[in-house]
């Protein structure tokens, strides 16, 4: 009896696990050929608007001279830091997107990976500091490294699109 | 014993795939891109070879030993597989690509729990050791198996790493021999030895089917020449170069700073 109430669960087990399974690489290998088809166009509208010349601003400001209480204001508080988030994604996309036709590309696609891993880090921390309720004093350090970070990927996507000679470096470079 | 039949037809078309295959591999330059795939496959043809010999002249325990070691040999081999595939899509500049080691650990680790789980529920209807060891032993390679292609193929696409084309092609074969596998090795462990030889027979026949398709498969894709790419100017690629320097001269830069 209890021999077969095993089977019996063994069998529906198995059966849910295979399903399962089956669902997951479907899912998957249909994403990866829908990613594989996106257009250029696609991808550079996913990016979300952002105010570039506070970004080069602070990213240039290595020496501190901005006060650091102006930051948030300058860059949309959080809000604007989970838009960098957002665009993150894009910029390894568009990076990605190079690398179908120039192999060599990866090496900017790895480093934006990177940089983005770093970005999103500061930003868990920011958020852990909004649910601890001391957003206002860690802000700036944090945002000002994310910002630079972002504006480090920008140029590094710009200027891979600039040496492969990609026609859209222009449209790009009014995009990002 | 001899082999006869479907048998020996099966036995013989899988020969002639794997020869095939192992002269695709060889000839269209694919054995220095996937040595271990290609050691497989020519494990199989000696394995097909040995066994072959053991049925004809030696016994039944012989044939029992030498199908084992030989099939440790193939899981062993399979799991090679599962190395080469992740090198080639998650190692693009010869490291681990970033955040994706730690999550591939977790993918491994999982996936022998999970296998060693299923196995353990499952119980064979069959009072030979031997035979139990056969099912449950070909039931945990194929769980463990198909987890792990089936993962690797999900961790690609959320890492955003793009699969080539001829390694997406062996992971996908393999991946779908696996998830067969464990269906026909469920009917193995729950009807065992009590169906009777007829219904074993036919499953055996059934994986050695779903197998010749995937090494025809195998043979079609991989003769195939990937999807062609260009190459950077020479000056474009050290200034690539020169810009992955910077970057990452100015990441440890920006990780030095105080807060």
């Amino acid at each position: 009896m209890l021999m077969a109430l095993r089977t019996e669960y063994f069998i529906l087990v198995v059966s849910a696990f295979v399903v399962f399974l089956a669902f997951i690489a479907s899912y998957h290998m249909v994403r990866a050929r829908k990613a594989g088809k996106v257009s250029w166009d696609t991808l550079v509208d996913r990016l979300v608007g952002v105010d570039r010349n506070s970004i080069a601003t602070i990213a240039e400001d290595s020496e501190f001279t901005i006060d650091r209480t102006r930051i948030a204001s300058m860059i949309g508080g959080m809000r604007g830091l989970e838009d960098l988030e957002a665009n993150c994604e894009v910029l390894i996309d568009l990076a990605c997107y190079v690398q179908r036709w120039y192999p060599e590309a990866v090496v900017v696609a790895e480093d934006l990976r990177l940089n983005a891993r770093e970005l999103k880090w500061h930003i868990a921390r920011l958020r852990g500091s909004a649910s601890a309720e001391n957003l206002q004093v860690n802000f700036p350090d944090y945002a000002h490294r994310t910002i630079t970070i972002y504006y480090e990927m920008t140029r590094s996507l710009l200027q891979l699109y600039e040496r492969a000679n990609y026609p859209g470096f222009m449209k790009l470079q009014r995009a990002i | 014993m001899y082999v006869r039949g479907l048998d020996a037809v099966l036995w013989a078309v899988g020969f002639c795939a794997h020869i095939v295959l192992l002269a695709v591999l060889v000839f269209r330059g694919r054995a220095r891109r996937f040595p271990v795939f290609t050691a497989l496959i020519g494990a199989n043809v000696i394995r097909t070879i040995v066994l072959y010999c053991i049925l004809r002249y030696g016994g039944k325990n012989a044939y029992f030993y030498a199908y084992w070691t030989l099939a440790i040999l193939d899981v062993s081999l399979q799991l090679g597989i599962v190395h080469e595939m992740a090198r080639h899509v998650f190692k693009p500049l010869g490291r681990w690509a970033s955040d994706v080691r730690s999550r591939l650990l977790w993918l491994v680790s999982a996936s022998l729990l999970v296998a060693a789980s299923l196995t353990w529920l499952g119980t064979p209807q069959s009072t030979d050791w031997r035979e139990a060891f056969v099912v449950q032993g070909g039931f945990f390679s194929a769980t463990l198996m198909s987890q792990l292609f089936v993962g690797m193929i999900a961790l690609s696409t959320i890492a955003g790493l793009p699969v080539k084309d001829h390694t997406a092609r062996i992971s996908q074969g393999l991946g779908v021999y696996s998830l067969v596998c464990i269906l026909i090795e469920v009917i193995d462990t729950v009807l065992g030895s009590k169906t009777g030889p007829s219904i074993r027979l036919t499953l055996t026949h059934l994986r050695m089917g779903v197998y010749l398709c995937c090494v025809t498969f195998w043979t079609v894709m991989l003769w195939r020449e990937e999807p062609k790419t260009r190459t950077l100017p020479d000056g474009a690629r050290r200034q690539l170069s020169l810009l992955h320097l910077s970057t990452s001269y100015d990441l440890k830069r920006i990780k030095g700073r105080k807060c």
